[in-house]
């Protein structure tokens, strides 16, 4: 090894490095000049092909203009002309996008869904402007400022209901995944909607980690939560992974989030609970539209449809067992330990009877052939065990 | 605030609280833009028909029981119970505790929100579209109310 302790060794190395580096840069300039003027010389004799632009004239409809209207230019504005086609079955497995040409010389995406029956909800493109245009801010919309200690058993129990709630959030997201490249592209105004929808389970997840975690508590127990389970290994149909859905989790969920506003601590809980039961509402809209769509398009559906109702209420009913969440919502609904067997607990049975009141609501508007009487004994008031 | 008092209900006191809620920004932002239904208000046995498109409140009609059928859904409860709810936002700038939309539907026997048609999806809307309901009945806290 060459120890560089001279200055004098020091500037020759440096002087004989920039000859090199000199001489080196001359060659490669005197090189490309070379090239340069070999191609001048040649450039009469080389033939340039013109660009052909033959993709230009392939579509299956041009000259397309659609204005703004009083809602803006919105997605459902777009259906005009062959754009505006939607068929009953999208065979091709392709990205193609609806109104474009499709490449022959491509392989098939996993797609399965393929039927408008089996995904369709006229509502979809509404849908999807309404989570775009009324989306809100954890960070910022709820007004965490507004959190006061609470006394430690309510804290306790939010969090819980928080951690529970968080995981339901997660399930709506990865129910959504778990579908979403399976369905045709050809019925973009679902999959975009459904991806708000998969959008809004990460903003409800984020929300109450937030709550969890902002007012001197922290998350609880994981649930061994059956019905998340269920939409998660449902892989029979998306109509009766939807089913479920709508019946098992978003209903019941939604109907938990307005107990919770009403039994809401501060501003920051209000809101954050109006907020999310908004969001919950939409995905609900979609799955009610859906199988109402599904059902009058397919009647041989509604049987697979009360079927994946039925499956997903003895799961609820085993979740409803565990007593966990009913627990820390009889605390919140009784402001405390104290008030559980004072207000606590026939709250949570009263917000199980409004569950049962809007699910049997619906089932009638689907027409789907369901009586407080066939439910499980836990839904039913004057037979539920306490 | 409005001067002049305005009479509960009546139309020129909607569209006082109308004009409010469509020129303040503050209504349309934090989960509550565009709003696209038809709801009815039943105060007693007056009806009122308040149509949303967009950012606003676009038309308030004094009109009778049949016009219900084709709205998307009603909210309705007695004049005493509405005079109740529109005295808890008056003094607290917006709805708190009892008062809020939601909690008045839960809390009620017969709920606040229903339809005459029964379509679930329609009926939804009470709760997909309930913070821009809340800012509209929010921003009548602006009005000087006048009830009987």
């Amino acid at each position: 090894m060459v120890v560089l302790d001279s200055p004098r060794l020091w500037n020759r190395l440096q002087r004989k490095l920039a000859k090199k580096v000199k001489k080196k840069t001359e060659e490669s300039t005197s090189t490309h000049v070379k090239q340069l003027k070999n191609f001048e010389a040649k450039k009469e004799e080389i033939e340039i092909p013109e660009p052909r632009l033959n993709w230009m004239g392939i579509t299956r409809e041009w000259g397309v203009k659609v204005l703004p209207g009083e809602k803006g230019l919105t997605l459902g504005s777009l259906n005009v002309g062959v754009y505006g086609e939607i068929p009953t079955t999208w065979s091709d497995r392709g990205r193609n996008p609806r109104g474009a040409i499709a490449s022959g010389a491509r392989l098939p995406l996993a797609i399965s869904v393929q039927d408008k029956a089996d995904l369709w909800a006229n509502s979809a493109a509404t849908l999807y402007e309404e989570a775009i245009q009324r989306r809100w801010i954890p960070a910022t919309d709820i007004p965490w400022d507004q959190l006061a200690p609470l006394p430690d058993d309510i804290e306790h129990a939010i969090c819980q209901v928080c951690t529970e709630l968080m995981q339901y959030a997660n399930t709506d997201i990865e129910v959504i995944t778990n579908w979403q490249h399976k369905m045709a592209y050809g019925y973009h105004e679902v999959k975009q909607y459904l991806a708000t929808a998969s959008f809004d389970g990460a903003r409800r997840y984020e929300a109450f980690r937030k709550r969890a975690l902002s007012n001197g508590g922290g998350l609880g127990l994981e649930s061994t939560c059956q019905v998340n389970r269920v939409l998660l290994e449902s892989t029979g149909g998306w109509t009766e992974t939807v089913a479920t859905w709508v019946f098992n989790r978003l209903l019941f969920a939604l109907t938990i989030c307005r107990y919770l506003e009403r039994f809401a601590y501060n501003e920051a809980e209000i809101k954050l609970y109006q907020y999310v039961g908004q969001d919950l509402a939409r995905i609900l809209s979609y799955g009610i539209d859906h199988l109402h769509y599904a059902m009058n398009a397919d009647p041989e559906k509604r049987a697979s449809v009360g079927i994946s109702i039925t499956i997903g209420d003895a799961f609820l009913v085993r979740d409803l067992r565990d007593p966990v969440l009913k627990e820390a919502l009889s605390i919140i609904f009784g402001a405390g330990i104290n008030g559980v067997n004072k207000d606590g607990l026939d709250t949570f049975y009263e917000m199980l009877d409004t569950y049962v009141k809007e699910y049997l609501e619906l089932c009638a508007w689907l027409k789907l052939d369901r009586k407080l009487e066939q439910m499980p004994t836990i839904f039913q008031a004057d037979k539920r065990k306490r | 605030m409005s001067r002049a008092k305005l009479s509960f209900p009546s139309v020129e006191w909607f569209n006082a609280v109308r004009k409010e809620f469509n020129t303040d920004e503050e209504f349309h932002r934090r989960g509550a833009g565009h709003c696209n239904c038809v709801a009815g208000v039943k105060v007693g046995d007056d009806v009122f028909v308040l149509t949303f498109e967009g950012q606003e409140c676009t038309s308030v009609e004094q009109s009778g029981e049949l016009a219900l059928a084709d709205a998307d859904f009603y909210m309705s409860m007695d004049a005493v119970d509405w005079q109740e709810m529109l005295a808890n936002i008056s003094k607290h700038g917006h709805a708190v505790g009892d008062y809020t939309l939601n909690t008045l539907d839960l809390n009620r026997f017969d709920g606040l929100a229903t339809s005459v048609h029964g379509d679930q999806f329609r009926e939804d809307m009470f709760f997909r579209f309930n913070q821009t309901l809340q800012f509209f009945f929010d921003a009548s806290s602006r009005i000087d109310t006048r009830f009987g």
